[in-house]
């Protein structure tokens, strides 16, 4: 398939091409990567030396008033820090970038099946973050309720000043249209662009993370527009949806309640949205890496496939403390439990994989086996916030934020940094450097422990959430030193993600040609030389193999085989 | 200007490097607040058996990994073994292996949880013994109403109380100076401070004026929101008198870090010492305003939520 030749903007920004929407996206996620990053790191610095200026190196005296934070600053970072991390950096870094590079690739189609409703989903996500960004430019601030943005705290009964929850609102459904438009792009092309011969059990697990991931996102990002609509309604429109006017319990009219079930209901599975295609990378990654197929491939698929199922029912772990009946509670209390059986699983199923191996410990390699360690850790501590009793205590402490961020971003931005490290040959043709690539992964990797670990500790002593100043109270006066520890060692884990910058525009700008299939991989894109022109296959492929066919007995010149390369016959 | 900023916060840092005063692994020795209630130990003992259990299997992966990293790593002549893992044998130990990790970690936990629930959390007390006390947050203070004397919450009926007219109308609401009370009832209202008496079961029943707030007791290991349009209940009983701190876990504004509560806890002679104390005849303040809504909360107290 040839194109005509193309301007500079329909070939660049108004593109129709996948890998081109799929660089996009990352130039974006990467962006809000960094912002949301920085943030953090001023509300580690607010907890840990809540009684000193933010300095100049962060900016301090350029965005505080003689960079001193007030409580609203702290509120709106932490409201932003989390909106940012969750729908402008993971969302897009993993789902569109990868999702839009890999996908058409690794099933061997030409493309997107809408290429224009997938540039149209880019622009849609590109105006949604305008409007974020916007948000810092109003008068009274960005939003400042949590990135939960529970009513009425969210609503102007809450105190909070501007139109900042307005913004918020606007730009997260904006996003979830943006993120609608790829989900149902993403499946489409799933289900009917496969190469011939490519069965879904012979599709890469990258792709089926992917692809059941879009699923949820077309089941539950409409519940999360629905429910913001309702909010905004609230908000401009003056309607009581989530709000009640009485001062005293009993007289119904809105129901704050409501607004959490709402957001529940998708915001669990959202954890699983955001995750599935680090899963599904890792498995495939593990698998290249350690030259030999991913072990029970068809197993790891089916617990994906019954994770998916089970997410959808669990929300209600997230509101034990509500007052919630006691047999609701329960229930999904048992629910959630039955999670960690297809998770043990398929993680057994990871380390498998790695039994018996000729292991490569190549950059891609060392984050994905980071990623065992972070989800085991951060898989099994989730077990306190499953059950109902230990959950009334730990709700709402530091233990939750250690919890959800080592299964979230730790899982997700190890996975992310794997991909980068993967396709990144594919993407720019380039090779980036090893040396700085591990040095990066060790820097990233110790101090991102000692942080969320630490996290976890603390909410163990009681320490709770979104305060300003922790040492308002008294039995959280003991946590002072510890607070300063992770402080310090999330400004080294910010201040190392400098190496990877500095690696990923070196290689971009100076590094060497990559060959077409450095890592040896069997999957379909490594078939292809970059840059891989619109349109992808000079023809289009036909499928023998399953897609980690290593160290395959009958191949005896090399250790691989491609999808598209039929067995040799024996004699 | 710019260099002095820059010395402040570097000498600020020193001086408070605390970590690294107390020795840098003194940090990580720390328990969570002292336990003073006679059902926290369940939750303690939940977490601890869940620490234990994932402490090994965690333990055991990682071992594996290590193991695996070094007899598996690349080296000339090491060749991977082509194995997919898809074997019934391998199916059924990996299977084997997740159930395993269920019944001995989840479904140990859920018992405890769900027999910690049946006999104490969601197992309210009743009797005489009980104190009751209703607890209204608002932004960004706890308020606190005891039954007093009749052991009723509010006047006749809140319901009334809740119309406007009979603060108006109602002449024993007025005192002799023409100024509203306080509190028209023998309630006992205070504000910040709550005190319960040790060894006896406390009841409390919550709702906020205006927003979502969580009343959070960390030594007593128990928390509970306040969601407006809704009253929520929750036990707890001291088996300890001292001074503890109520916390505020809901983001409920910018100056939530400082919602922060007084819980006294008290011998039953000082307890009841100073209920009496508090039980003020006459008119308390004669800043009454029938409309401010935070003088109208309150209601008839809920038995089965």
């Amino acid at each position: 398939m040839t194109h005509k030749e193309q301007s500079f903007i329909s070939k660049y920004i108004f593109s129709t091409d996948h890998k081109v929407i799929g660089k996009q996206f990352l130039w974006m996620g990467l962006f809000f990567l960094f912002f949301g990053g920085f943030q953090a790191m001023l509300i580690r610095w607010q907890l840990s030396y809540p009684d000193l200026a933010v300095p100049v190196w962060l900016l301090g005296n350029f965005l505080f008033e003689g960079g001193r934070m007030t409580s609203d600053h702290y509120n709106q970072l932490i409201t932003m820090h989390g909106t940012i991390m969750i729908f402008w950096a993971i969302t897009p870094l993993l789902i569109g970038a990868f999702g839009n590079f890999v996908i058409p690739l690794q099933i061997g189609a030409p493309d997107m099946v809408f290429p224009k409703l997938n540039m149209f989903s880019f622009w849609t996500f590109f105006l949604s973050g305008v409007v974020l960004v916007a948000s810092y430019f109003l008068p009274g601030g960005t939003a400042a309720a949590g990135w939960t943005s529970y009513p009425p705290l969210s609503t102007p009964v809450g105190g909070i000043p501007g139109l900042g929850q307005v913004f918020w609102t606007l730009s997260i459904t904006l996003m979830g249209a943006a993120t609608m438009m790829g989900a149902i792009n993403y499946i489409t092309t799933i289900i009917r662009s496969r190469a011939p011969g490519m069965g879904y059990f012979k599709m890469p697990l990258t792709i089926w993370g992917l692809f059941l991931t879009s699923i949820l996102n077309a089941i539950f990002v409409p519940v999360i527009a629905a429910g913001l609509i309702l909010l905004l309604l609230d908000l401009v429109l003056g309607t009581q949806f989530f709000i009640t006017s009485s001062i005293v319990a009993g007289i119904k009219e809105g129901d704050p309640l409501l607004y959490q079930h709402v957001f529940w209901i998708f915001g669990h599975p959202e954890v699983y949205i955001l995750i599935l295609p680090v899963w599904g990378v890792v498995s495939d990654l593990l698998s290249v890496f350690s030259r030999k197929p991913a072990f029970g491939y068809k197993v790891t698929a089916i617990c994906m496939c019954t994770i998916v199922a089970l997410s959808s029912i669990v929300w209600g772990h997230h509101m034990y403390t509500t007052g919630m009946s006691p047999l609701l509670g329960k229930a999904f209390m048992f629910l959630t439990l039955l999670i960690s059986i297809p998770s043990s699983i398929f993680f057994l199923n990871w380390l498998g994989t790695l039994w018996r191996g000729n292991l490569k410990f190549e950059p891609p390699m060392l984050f994905a086996i980071a990623v065992l360690w972070v989800f085991g850790l951060g898989g099994l501590t989730g077990l306190y916030n499953a059950t109902v009793t230990s959950d009334i205590y730990l709700h709402d402490t530091m233990f939750v934020v250690g919890h959800f961020h080592y299964t979230m971003a730790a899982s997700v931005l190890l996975g992310g940094l794997a991909a980068i490290y993967f396709w990144f040959p594919k993407m720019f043709g380039k090779s980036m450097n090893p040396l700085l690539g591990k040095l990066h992964f060790w820097a990233s990797f110790i101090p991102l422990n000692l942080v969320f670990f630490n996290m976890m500790v603390m909410g163990y002593a009681g320490h709770h959430r979104r305060i300003f100043n922790p040492m308002e109270y008294e039995f959280l006066k003991p946590l002072a030193g510890l607070n300063e520890f992770v402080t310090i060692m999330a400004i080294i884990l910010g201040a190392a993600q400098f190496i990877f910058v500095f690696n990923f525009i070196y290689s971009m700008a100076k590094g060497k040609k990559a060959e077409v299939n450095p890592w040896n991989a069997a999957t379909l894109e490594w078939t292809v030389e970059a840059p891989i022109p619109h349109g992808n296959f000079a023809a289009v492929p036909t499928v023998y193999n399953g897609p980690h066919e290593y160290s395959h007995p009958k191949v005896t010149d090399r250790d691989w085989i491609a999808q598209s390369e039929p067995l040799p016959v024996e004699g | 200007m710019r260099r002095i900023i820059t010395r402040n916060w570097i000498s600020g840092i020193t001086k408070k490097l605390q970590w690294f005063k107390r020795g840098a692994w003194g940090i990580w020795f720390i328990d969570p607040p002292k336990d003073v209630s006679l059902d926290g130990h369940r939750i303690d003992s939940v977490i601890q058996y869940t620490d234990t259990v994932i402490t090994i299997y965690f333990g055991i992966v990682v071992l594996a990994l290590i193991y695996f990293i070094f007899k598996y790593r690349t080296r000339p002549g090491h060749k991977a073994v082509y194995d997919k893992g898809n074997s019934k044998k391998h199916v059924a130990i990996t299977v084997a292996m997740g159930l395993l990790v269920f019944f001995s970690i989840d479904v140990v936990i859920e018992t405890m949880s769900f027999r910690d629930l049946k006999e104490a959390f969601w197992n309210f007390p009743k009797g005489d013994d009980v104190v009751r006390i209703e607890v209204m947050p608002q932004q960004y203070e706890w308020n606190f109403r005891y039954p007093g004397d009749d052991d009723r919450f509010g006047p006749e009926s809140f319901s009334d109380m809740n119309s406007d007219e009979v603060w108006d109308e109602d002449e024993s609401f007025i005192d002799a100076n023409g100024n509203g009370y306080w509190d028209p009832s023998d309630d006992i209202v205070l504000m910040s401070e709550m005190h319960i008496p040790v060894n006896r079961p406390v009841v409390i029943q919550i709702a906020p004026y205006d927003v979502i707030h969580s009343f959070f007791l960390p030594n007593f290991r128990v928390k509970i929101d306040a969601t407006p349009g809704m009253v929520n209940a929750m036990w707890f009983q001291a088996k300890e008198t001292g001074v503890f701190e109520i916390a505020c876990a809901e983001l409920c504004g910018n100056s939530h870090y400082m919602m922060k509560g007084k819980l006294v806890v008290e011998s039953e002679e000082d307890y009841n010492k100073w209920l009496r104390s508090q039980e003020i005849e006459g008119p308390r303040d004669d800043w009454y305003d029938p409309d401010y809504g935070l003088f109208h909360w309150g209601w008839e107290w809920k038995e089965v939520i």
